[in-house]
């Protein structure tokens, strides 16, 4: 019998797959890692978790699991992203307490944080006010993991906890250049440029500055989080700001991976956003000071060469 | 809407209108309110934990199905005093939240043309500036002390946007301040500071016993009479359409003392003993005054019942109840 029992929910996805590679590189005796999807359970049914929780008996769970979406379903189903997600989360963190669940780290985004704000920001500003209103659902169910991670905490003396990523990228991605994240878009607009043998259009000037982890950089981190962070209070898990790079600059890095050589357009009338978001990681330099992220020139290669080789299975 | 002699207008509309935690402090005033002015093509439906659990949604979902109102006043939550939730704050925060999710899903799918939930101004931001107003709920987190309680309420204003946001629900809710009056809760423990002394004043009357207030006496609060809410909310219900909440509660200029408020009851029960401050025991905020605005621009007119005459009709009410009251 296992001592260590991990349950990862949403282990299909951008992360999850990111925890698997991690996984598989670095089996530990007595640990036993079982990866769910949405095909296992439904995690906004509370029968069909409970059920995945007895079937497995996990002692630990990384949850991951989420409904997700870019800006346009965020506008337009806010009470879905609101609802699904209070759903899956109570239904996972109730469970986790009443199988007697040593950990469980879930997972927030640096998008919940407040619409108004100072930067950089930090773990303690969470919740200090409103997000932004175009994705008021998903940010608030997101922002009730961490009261209720406190909750359980205050009640039964749960340790449940959460990350808090910063603009995460890799292989797995959801590369739908609707939908998608800025890295994944640049991608695969890139490819079709390639491809179509057209110009590739960077929205904006490009001057806007970002701070991305590579997901399997992520999942080193949640593993270690779930192995030995000891406090219910949040984690941002981040580049630190030195390196922080321009959309201009990430753009190039794509340009590069995928050798395109046609022309490249900054469409200035277009909107850069905000020109910087800085996370602080202070925190996770606190506890782990020595922890090298993957270069990211190489990050980026990895990723392109995942999407151009896996076209027939990359969400687009 | 225009006010008429100072008396909350009132559009008439065919309705059915489903009251959850309809036994409750508010719910009992809203019966009154119902009861003394009746409407012809209204019918209004008072339910409580012994008609439905609403932290099931199956039970939820077969209540409304029973009555299928076409509006809904939702009072119905687990509330409890400090010690309650300093304890149960998990308890409190899940229950409140299904209990909410599940009437406001089911208003949604049932076409519920309105829904009037209940916020508190317990749940505004621990750190905030004064007068509080309902643009500043969400500003920063809530008191420690009843942070589940608080956030699930806070959830309901949440909720209320995405439905409107997504099907154009008329979802919105009301902000009362300190709410007394009969049916109220008068536990010294759980209760709030006017049922407390009412309770207190009855106990060293029939014990022959000083009253003890605990503190100066020098703290201002706003209070609102559960009589003046109810016809509040009833025309909130009626008239009111916008989404965002709305505080009801009297005006700053009718703020009063604990001590003031102290004497009003002792004058209201006729309590002859020794009046003391226990000084030692903490006086809590100073004044934590909220605008009431917003109201005012809506209903300039509306006049609440006096003070000393609500204290009165909520002493009368628990001397008179003493065995049935909460306690």
């Amino acid at each position: 019998m296992a001592t260590m029992r991990v349950l990862v929910t949403g282990s299909t996805g951008l992360v999850g797959q990111a925890v698997q590679r991690v996984v598989s590189e670095n089996p530990t005796e007595g640990e036993e890692w079982i990866f769910v999807s949405t095909k296992d359970a439904d995690l906004t049914d509370f029968e069909a978790t409970e059920a995945l929780f007895q079937k497995h008996k996990p002692t630990h769970v990384i949850h991951l699991a989420a409904m997700v979406g870019g800006l346009f379903r965020n506008m337009k189903y806010p009470v879905d992203l609101l609802r699904n997600n209070l759903h899956i989360n109570d239904n996972v963190l109730y469970n986790s307490h009443k199988f007697g669940v040593q950990k469980c780290v879930s997972c927030l985004s640096t998008c919940i944080f407040p619409d108004k704000t100072t930067y950089p920001i930090k773990e303690t500003m969470l919740h200090l006010g409103p997000p932004h209103p175009s994705n008021f659902g998903f940010s608030f169910a997101k922002r009730m993991i961490d009261i209720e991670n406190r909750a359980f905490n205050k009640q039964y003396g749960c340790k449940f906890t959460s990350v808090i990523p910063t603009n995460v990228f890799g292989p797995y991605d959801n590369f739908n250049l609707q939908d998608g994240h800025v890295m994944p878009g640049l991608i695969n607009k890139i490819f079709i440029a390639k491809r179509d043998d057209t110009p590739f259009t960077v929205w904006g000037t490009g001057a806007a500055r970002r701070q991305f982890i590579y997901s399997y950089d992520l999942a080193k981190l949640i593993v270690w989080v779930m192995r030995e962070y000891e406090e219910i209070d949040p984690i941002i898990l981040s580049v630190p700001e030195e390196a922080e790079i321009s959309i201009k600059e990430l753009a190039e890095m794509v340009i590069e991976a995928m050798e395109f050589t046609g022309e490249v357009l900054y469409d200035t009338t277009k909107s850069d956003g905000q020109l910087k978001k800085t996370a602080d990681n202070a925190k996770l330099r606190g506890y782990l000071p020595d922890f090298k992220f993957t270069n990211m020139k190489q990050a980026v290669k990895e990723t392109v060469d995942w999407f151009v080789n896996n076209q027939d299975i990359a969400r687009k | 809407m225009a006010a008429q002699n100072g008396e909350a207008k009132r559009t008439k509309v065919p309705m059915r209108v489903l009251v959850t935690g309809g036994t409750g402090l508010v719910g009992q005033a809203i019966h009154r309110v119902v009861q003394e002015d009746p409407c012809e093509d209204e019918e209004w439906i008072f339910v409580s934990s012994k008609d439905a659990d609403l932290t099931d949604p199956a039970a939820t979902q077969a209540l409304f199905e029973r009555h299928q109102p076409t509006h809904v006043i939702h009072l119905a939550a687990m509330v409890g005093g400090l010690f309650r939730n300093l304890k149960y704050n998990l308890d409190f925060w899940r229950n409140n939240i299904r209990i909410n999710d599940n009437v406001l899903h089911l208003a949604y799918e049932n076409g519920v043309r309105k829904c009037v939930s209940c916020l508190s101004t317990c749940i505004f931001p621990d750190k905030t500036t004064y007068p509080i107003d309902e643009t500043m709920v969400h500003n920063g987190p809530p008191h420690d002390s009843n942070f589940g309680y608080s956030y699930a309420k806070r959830m309901i204003d949440v909720q209320n946007r995405a439905y409107y946001v997504q099907h154009g629900c008329k979802f919105t809710s009301v902000i009362p301040t300190n709410v007394f009056g009969p049916h109220d809760n008068f536990n010294l423990e759980d209760g709030h500071v006017v049922p407390g002394l009412v309770h207190k004043v009855y106990t060293a009357k029939r014990d022959n016993k000083p009253l003890t207030v605990w503190g100066t006496g020098s703290p201002r609060r706003q209070f609102i009479y559960s009589y003046d809410l109810a016809r509040l909310m009833v025309w909130v219900l009626k008239d009111y359409q916008e989404v965002d909440p709305i505080i009801l509660s009297v005006g700053e200029e009718d703020e009063i003392s604990i001590k003031e408020c102290a004497e009003l009851v002792v004058d209201a029960m006729d309590f002859k003993g020794e009046v003391i401050f226990d000084t030692t025991k903490s006086d809590g905020q100073f004044k934590k005054t909220a605008s009431n605005a917003k109201l005012r621009k809506y209903l300039p007119d509306f006049r609440f019942t006096p003070i000393k005459q609500a204290l009165k009709e909520t002493c009368d009410w628990f001397t008179e109840n003493y065995d049935t009251a909460r306690k």
